[in-house]
């Protein structure tokens, strides 16, 4: 962490490569197109880099930190799409998650939810991250977050219990 | 369901919709940081001095309006370029942006304002590259604010007035201008015919000079593209003429 912070690229590629991945699905969840969610993986590092002065050698907050800036560019990227080429999600179609399935069913109720909603579910379910960093990196109060993943799930499957959930 | 069972579904369709990141994506990451600087403080630093060096920018010309820019009558779109003393070398240089040329069939035209009495006092001409151009300058004052009118038309035969006498001008197309409230008499001494020998504004008469309206027939050749604008510095109505 300090030879990033002194300006050691290769230190600080070393430090978000366990990153990339997580970020890569986040990403590729928010906006729904993999190539798309790989470009702002990309430019997130940048900016991560740019940034990397505001964690203040933070090691234990660099994950939810990364993140954040993910989701933020994700955001960017929507905007920006919004009056540009419009793309279609690309999604390929696993065998196992064929119409009537319970996953295909998730998968089509999770891409009718907006970006942000699928956030809290990402950060959640599948990364695994504990409330107070999914808190962190959505800028809310953990409670707010733990609202915020229910109410999303509640919306993919309307007879969910917070038990279910939690 | 199952807590467990709900993560799961949740964990399959969040795989199907982002598959796995591309192997490349590492490498892409890297390369790209290996030509990023570290931080972001120069580009702050330079995009304060440049926001700096605009306000500084306007300011001067909002202050000391270098371009001397008076208030626009209709398409005014001029400076103070120098005034040219040849009938045939009026300076195209030190212009502004100009207007785009207007063709034969457009509507006439016309600027904005009350009528007042402009005397003029030289009639130039002169030719450049894409135009011929005709400059009516003013004794006293851009003819602000004088109403002025150019009217396209087919054919050069223009009617004179007050004798209702036609005449027709050299070339295919004319170009009748009226300025209201101004005076060719007073201060003019020079020709009220001229002929330019140009390949696009060939001919400039006087069509009438009569209570306090001045027409000039404009012959041209071609197909009747013109622009005009008014300038000040001294004060003058441009006229040009496009010949390719």
């Amino acid at each position: 962490m300090l030879s990033a912070a002194a300006g050691d690229t290769n230190s600080f590629a070393s430090l978000i490569d366990p990153l990339l991945d997580p970020a890569y699905r986040l990403a590729a969840v928010m906006l729904a197109d993999r190539g798309a969610a790989e470009d702002a993986v990309q430019e997130a590092s940048i900016k991560a880099w740019r940034k990397l002065r505001q964690l203040r050698g933070e090691v234990g907050s660099l994950r939810a930190w990364f993140l954040s800036i993910v989701a933020n560019e994700c955001r960017m990227t929507r905007r920006q799409r919004w009056w540009g080429v419009l793309k279609m999600a690309e999604i390929e179609t696993n065998p196992d998650a064929e119409p009537g399935g319970a996953s295909y069913d998730l998968r089509q109720a999770m891409l009718k939810l907006t970006p942000d909603e699928r956030l809290p579910l990402v950060l959640h379910f599948y990364l695994d991250l504990p409330l107070e960093e999914v808190a962190r990196i959505l800028h809310v109060s953990p409670s707010a977050a733990k609202s915020r993943i229910y109410r999303a799930a509640r919306r993919m499957r309307s007879d969910l219990t917070q038990e279910e959930v939690f | 369901m199952s807590n467990e069972n709900f993560r799961r579904q949740v964990n399959d369709a969040i795989d199907q919709i982002s598959g796995s990141p591309s192997p490349a994506l590492r490498d892409r990451v890297r390369s790209s940081l290996a030509s990023t600087p570290a931080t972001s403080g120069s580009y702050w630093i330079a995009a304060v001095a440049a926001v700096v060096i605009a306000v500084l920018l306007v300011g001067v010309l909002v202050v000391a309006n270098p371009l001397n820019r008076r208030s626009p009558v209709g398409p005014i779109t001029g400076t103070n370029p120098t005034p040219t003393q040849s009938a045939s070398s009026a300076s195209p240089t030190a212009e502004p942006t100009l207007s785009q040329m207007v063709c034969g069939s457009a509507k006439p035209v016309t600027s904005s304002g009350a009528p007042a009495v402009a005397y003029i006092d030289a009639l130039r001409t002169g030719t450049h590259t894409g135009y011929d151009r005709l400059t009516i300058e003013f004794k006293n004052g851009v003819p602000m604010p004088t109403s002025v009118e150019v009217k396209p038309q087919t054919g050069t035969t223009f009617t004179q007035s007050p004798s209702g006498q036609t005449v027709t001008l050299q070339g295919t197309n004319g170009l009748l201008v009226t300025i209201r409230g101004a005076d060719l008499h007073t201060d003019y001494t020079g020709s009220l015919d001229i002929k330019t020998g140009y390949s696009g504004l060939v001919e400039i008469r006087r069509v009438q000079d009569f209570e306090g309206v001045v027409q000039l027939g404009l012959g041209i050749s071609g197909p009747g593209c013109y622009r005009w604008f008014l300038l000040a510095n001294p004060d003058r109505l441009v006229i040009d003429v496009q010949t390719s």
